[in-house]
């Protein structure tokens, strides 16, 4: 065991460091994405409703894996050639954000018109009502899906591994078929991922806590 | 007390009409809104009150007609003509103060936050300057030591008086009021009413929508009964309380007296 490790380690740190990079950089990047798309839908031309819907629902309607088939195997064919872990964290970054933008879309719809409309009154442009109250008010609501699917993707990114990006599935899979043993690298993934889930939760109550103190506290 | 009333502003509607999809909410409404003055609308439910008043700060665009800020049309660039640019609108609306039935007021702020926030973001004061005049226009309204309460902590009255110091704090030349006690519970309501005829006595410009027959009668210069998205009649207090000339006016008066079961 302890042999297997020492010849794995680095492997599997390796594995360990491109999860991470790939769920961080595909999350923050589909949310960042996700509110473009909400933000264009709401106040760019009504056209653009048409085409945003389209993109969501194919998205959605779609297995990952597939997506990032298309975008590793089906890119080169329009000239978009990427290395594996660009193209899964592009994919990653697509995926999330069809489901960042429908949260956003739902929180932003419960902020109360008269909150926006007292804003507007007053004399604010619109950049200043998305950032000051709308963002604000709408995170109490949304908040708590935004993390629940951070963490969904978190899982999402093993896919990964199906594109030969060298993350932590595909390195426990390499050293299950190399040393035939399964019982320690399903026991290494299980353990990452809990404590890497755990901490992400951990993360997003201490947000939620921010964005709702006002509701609690007695002043 | 350093919160000055800018130079109240009059407000002009001429034809103004308004139309939700086939449904006209009003028509052909022409009204003066004199400055400095109070001008008080009432009228049955649905009759196009908020409507109107959310004309004259272009929440709602009318469709046809004129609506004006002293001399200078709000809403488009000329009459009958392009939209009003964004920014244009932003400018004219610093100049408008608005009151909601539902206060409004921004939850994740502070009762100062809620008051400073405009002043930094749209007249582009600095902060400290903003939060010297927020907790100014806060006092103003009697709520100098509720400033770190966020509005979940104030009660309703304390919330609207809130929401006054915001549009105060902006030093408008015309304020509008679109049923500001309706939201109240009763022993709540005269603490902001006397707010408001406290602005009123300082000459500020009011347009109030409302359903108190007794501040109407004794606060305002001039009634304005709506029904149906049309004016029927206007008048001094008197001339719509004491001597209705329009029987809807007389009748809507007459189901408002039994209902309350009282004069006034
Ligand atoms: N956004 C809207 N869409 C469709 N109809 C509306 C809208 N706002 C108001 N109305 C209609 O216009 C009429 C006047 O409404 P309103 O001005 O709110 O009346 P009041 O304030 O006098 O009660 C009502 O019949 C109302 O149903
Ligand atoms: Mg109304």
């Amino acid at each position: 065991m302890m042999e297997t490790l020492h010849r794995y380690g680095p492997d599997l740190l390796t594995g360990f460091g491109l999860t991470l990079l790939s769920w961080a950089l595909g999350t923050l990047l589909g949310l960042v994405l996700g509110f473009v798309i909400e933000i264009a839908r709401r106040f760019g031309h009504n056209l653009l409703g048409y085409p945003i819907r389209a993109y969501v629902e194919f998205i959605r309607g779609t297995p990952f894996l597939v997506q990032l088939f298309v975008l590793y195997y089906g890119g080169p064919l329009i000239g978009l050639r990427l290395d594996a872990l660009p193209a899964g964290i592009l994919g990653l970054t697509i995926y999330g954000s069809a489901y960042f933008t429908e949260i956003l879309r739902a929180g932003f719809d419960a902020v109360p018109l008269g909150q926006i409309e007292a804003a507007r009154a007053i004399g604010f442009r619109n950049t200043t009502i998305v950032s000051r109250i709308m963002v604000p008010v709408m995170m109490v609501s949304a908040l708590p899906s935004l993390v629940n699917f951070a963490i969904i993707l978190t899982k999402e990114t093993v896919i990964l591994s199906m594109i030969t990006v060298p993350e932590i599935m595909f390195q426990t899979q390499t050293m299950m078929s190399e040393t035939f043993a399964f019982v320690t690298p399903i026991l290494i993934l299980a353990l990452f991922f809990w404590g890497f889930v755990e901490t992400i939760s951990r993360f997003g109550r201490r947000l939620e806590r921010r964005f709702t103190h006002y509701l609690l506290d007695r002043s | 007390m350093t919160i000055q009333h800018a130079a109240p502003a009059a407000a002009h509607l001429r034809n103004v009409n308004k139309f939700y999809g086939p449904f006209q909410a009003l028509t052909n409404v022409t009204l003066d809104i004199p400055p400095g003055k109070v001008t008080c609308l009432i009228g049955p439910s649905g009759s196009g009150k908020s409507t109107l008043l959310r004309c004259i700060n272009v929440l709602e665009l009318y469709d046809s007609g004129e609506v004006r800020i002293d001399d200078q049309l709000i809403g488009y660039e000329s009459p009958g003509g392009k939209h009003m640019a964004p920014r244009r609108l932003r400018e004219m609306r610093r100049e408008i103060g608005m009151v909601f039935q539902q206060f409004n007021l921004w939850p994740h702020m502070t009762a100062l936050q809620n008051v400073a926030e405009g002043l930094e973001r749209v007249r582009g004061l600095t902060r400290a300057q903003a939060l010297t005049r927020a907790r100014e226009a806060l006092a103003k309204v009697g709520l100098a030591d509720k400033e770190n309460n966020h509005p979940s902590h104030l009660s309703g009255g304390q919330q609207q008086r809130v929401a006054i110091a915001r549009a105060i704090a902006m030093e408008p030349r015309i304020m509008l009021f679109d049923e500001p006690t309706s939201a109240l519970d009763p022993e709540l309501v005269g603490e902001v009413l006397g707010v408001m005829k406290q602005l009123a006595a300082e000459g500020m410009t009011m347009v109030v929508v409302t359903h108190e027959m007794g501040f109407a009668a004794h606060v305002a210069d001039r009634v304005v009964f709506m029904e149906r998205g049309e004016i029927v009649a206007t008048g001094s207090p008197r001339e719509v309380f004491d001597a209705p000339s329009d029987p809807r006016l007389a009748s809507f008066l007459q189901g408002y007296r039994e209902r309350n079961s009282l004069d006034f």
